[in-house]
């Protein structure tokens, strides 16, 4: 950066660096200040009335959560947002998927941390990740090298923030939901063949095309295969249509789009028997394989968060969301569902061979592409004959 | 709340096309080019019109994207974009040539009567799109699905020939 300025050109060069940064940073920083700001929030004398009135803290802090952009800030990075996903999704599930996995290897898993089946396990593995080494290889890219994880835990923070958890539980309620979740999910393919190309490495590169080759292939039935919902719903909004499977679970009017839809989840997850971008056998870790330490703790926790939105979105579009009976709460009723969805997302891990790219390419773009088509097909027949409203 | 959003997208767009211009690697131009067309989409959503947006980034960074870096990726060659000395009659042709064209489209959007425009009164529903789509416009709708299928059809005529000779 300290070259020296020769010419005029140089010159202007350095002018457009410096406006650029000075934008980008006042973008970042001070934009959400001034988002702060704009709130009904009166720092000095709320603080001296507290201090005279210790006993309204409690209620002072519940209304100051209901107001908008406090709602919206703690549902981001507490319950239905980056906290909860965080330590439900990718510590518990993760720990559920070991102890599953190992039961059904009838080995026994995890034992001693935590006492209760080594429950506290993956929380000490995050610190063990934490603590180690960043390394950075000869010849990566380094800028785009450190951006890819970050950037792949900002695609999956953008889509926990549309999935509704209940009706007054969610983070954003978009009228556009249903393709806006796959308009982000599309970001993937792009993050994925840059952490193969920037890690200068020829298995990261293969994991890259390969992921990228899987990805196009089954995200396009996994759209399709949720237009039938959407016809019957009427609406592209996540809300309106958990609300109209209050009669009928959609899992019961779409078997055959919940069936595309679950086996293009497990494809777009890289989850076995679709992991062949990360084939521990050939290509090590396949895209992932240079990334130590935290870079690859947030892969895992992207990872695992992608897991629990596809499987929210299931939950969502097939299962009826939050609804259920009444004493227990809509939220219960729907991590109980995306639970159980992700049980069976797990499952296929311990019980099935991994396929070769031949074969999944042609399963992709044949039978599940047919599949989804006939879905579409047969839900405007039912719709034209008057079957379903 | 809306105007900063606006000129922070409006940052982001026209600041990741320069940089996609003035990228020395092309992957970067790449990556600059995908920026600003995210850019645009959070403009659409600004514009409310929710239904452009989400199909600017499904089609322009799910597809059009991922299609650039792929055949980028494909094809890559060490310093491609050589610096040529260019001469300054050309340098100043092109810049006549470039003002010309900022000047035609800033008369061209102020010979409309957008400025006019005071608020949006029937807002676009997809089931609106979607009845314009089948009945009154299906004949472009038809013509440009024949269009896109003849081009698909092109192209698996001419991967085939390619495989051909590769033999099985």
């Amino acid at each position: 950066m300290s070259k020296p300025i020769t010419t005029f050109e140089d010159f202007v060069k350095r002018i457009i660096i410096v406006v650029f940064w000075v934008a980008l940073v006042s973008v970042v920083v001070l934009l959400p200040i001034y988002y702060l700001l704009d709130a009904e929030f009166h720092f000095p004398v709320d603080f001296i009335h507290l201090a005279i009135n210790p006993n309204l803290i409690i209620a002072y802090q519940l209304n100051l959560l209901a107001t908008e952009p406090f709602r919206t800030l703690f549902a981001l990075t507490v319950f239905p947002g980056f906290t909860f996903v965080a330590v439900y999704g990718t510590i518990f599930m993760g720990w559920v998927e070991r102890k599953l996995t190992a039961k059904i290897q009838l080995r026994t898993g995890p034992m001693y941390a935590g006492r209760l089946e080594g429950i506290l396990q993956n929380i000490a593995d995050f610190f063990k990740l934490a603590f180690k080494e960043i390394v950075i290889p000869n010849g990566v890219d380094t800028a785009t090298f450190v951006a890819i994880p970050f950037a792949l835990m900002a695609v999956a923070g953008a889509l926990v923030a549309l999935v509704p958890l209940s009706p007054t539980t969610y983070i954003a309620d978009p009228s556009v939901g249903a393709v806006l979740v796959f308009a982000i999910l599309g970001f993937t393919p792009v993050i994925v063949l840059l952490a193969g190309w920037a890690s200068n490495s020829k298995y990261p590169f293969l994991g890259g095309l390969r992921a990228l080759h899987q990805l196009v292939a089954y995200e396009i039935p996994l759209i399709l295969s949720l237009v039938g919902t959407v016809v019957l719903a009427g609406s592209l909004n996540l809300m309106n249509i958990v609300q109209a499977q209050s009669g009928l679970w959609y899992l019961f009017l779409q078997p055959l789009g919940a069936i595309v839809f679950f086996i293009g989840a497990l494809a777009e997850l890289e989850r076995i028997p679709f992991d062949i971008p990360e084939a521990d056998s050939e290509l090590v870790a396949g895209w992932q394989t240079e990334y130590t330490s935290m870079l690859f703790g947030t892969f895992q926790l992207a990872n695992f968060s992608r897991m629990y939105i596809l499987a929210g979105l299931f939950t969502t579009f097939f299962l009826g969301g939050w609804l259920g009976p009444a004493p227990v709460p809509p939220e219960a009723w729907f991590i109980l569902k995306v639970t159980i969805v992700m049980i069976f997302m797990m499952l296929p891990r311990s019980i099935m061979p991994r396929l070769r790219i031949d074969m999944l390419l042609r399963a992709g773009w044949v039978k599940l592409l047919a599949l989804s088509f006939a879905n579409i097909f047969l839900t405007m027949v039912i719709v034209s004959l008057g079957l379903v409203h | 709340m809306a105007d900063p959003i606006f000129i922070a997208m409006a940052v982001v767009t026209v600041g990741s096309a320069i940089f996609a211009l003035e990228a020395k690697e092309i992957i970067y131009g790449a990556i600059g080019l995908a920026g600003s067309l995210f850019g645009v989409a959070t403009l659409f959503f600004l514009l409310d019109a929710p239904y452009v947006a989400v199909f600017q980034i499904s089609v322009y960074i799910g597809a059009v994207a991922v299609l650039i870096l792929f055949t980028v990726m494909l094809v890559r060659q060490e310093n491609w974009a050589k610096e040529v000395k260019a001469r300054s009659l050309t340098r100043v042709a092109g810049i006549l040539t470039g003002l010309a064209v900022v000047f035609a489209l800033v008369f061209a959007v102020i010979a409309t009567n957008l400025s006019q425009f005071s608020s949006i009164t029937n807002s676009a529903t997809f089931v609106n799109i979607g009845q314009l789509i089948s009945t009154g416009d299906s004949p472009i709708l038809e013509v440009l699905a024949l269009v896109l299928a003849a081009s698909v059809i092109g192209a698996l005529t001419l991967s085939r020939v390619d495989r051909e000779d590769a033999g099985r």
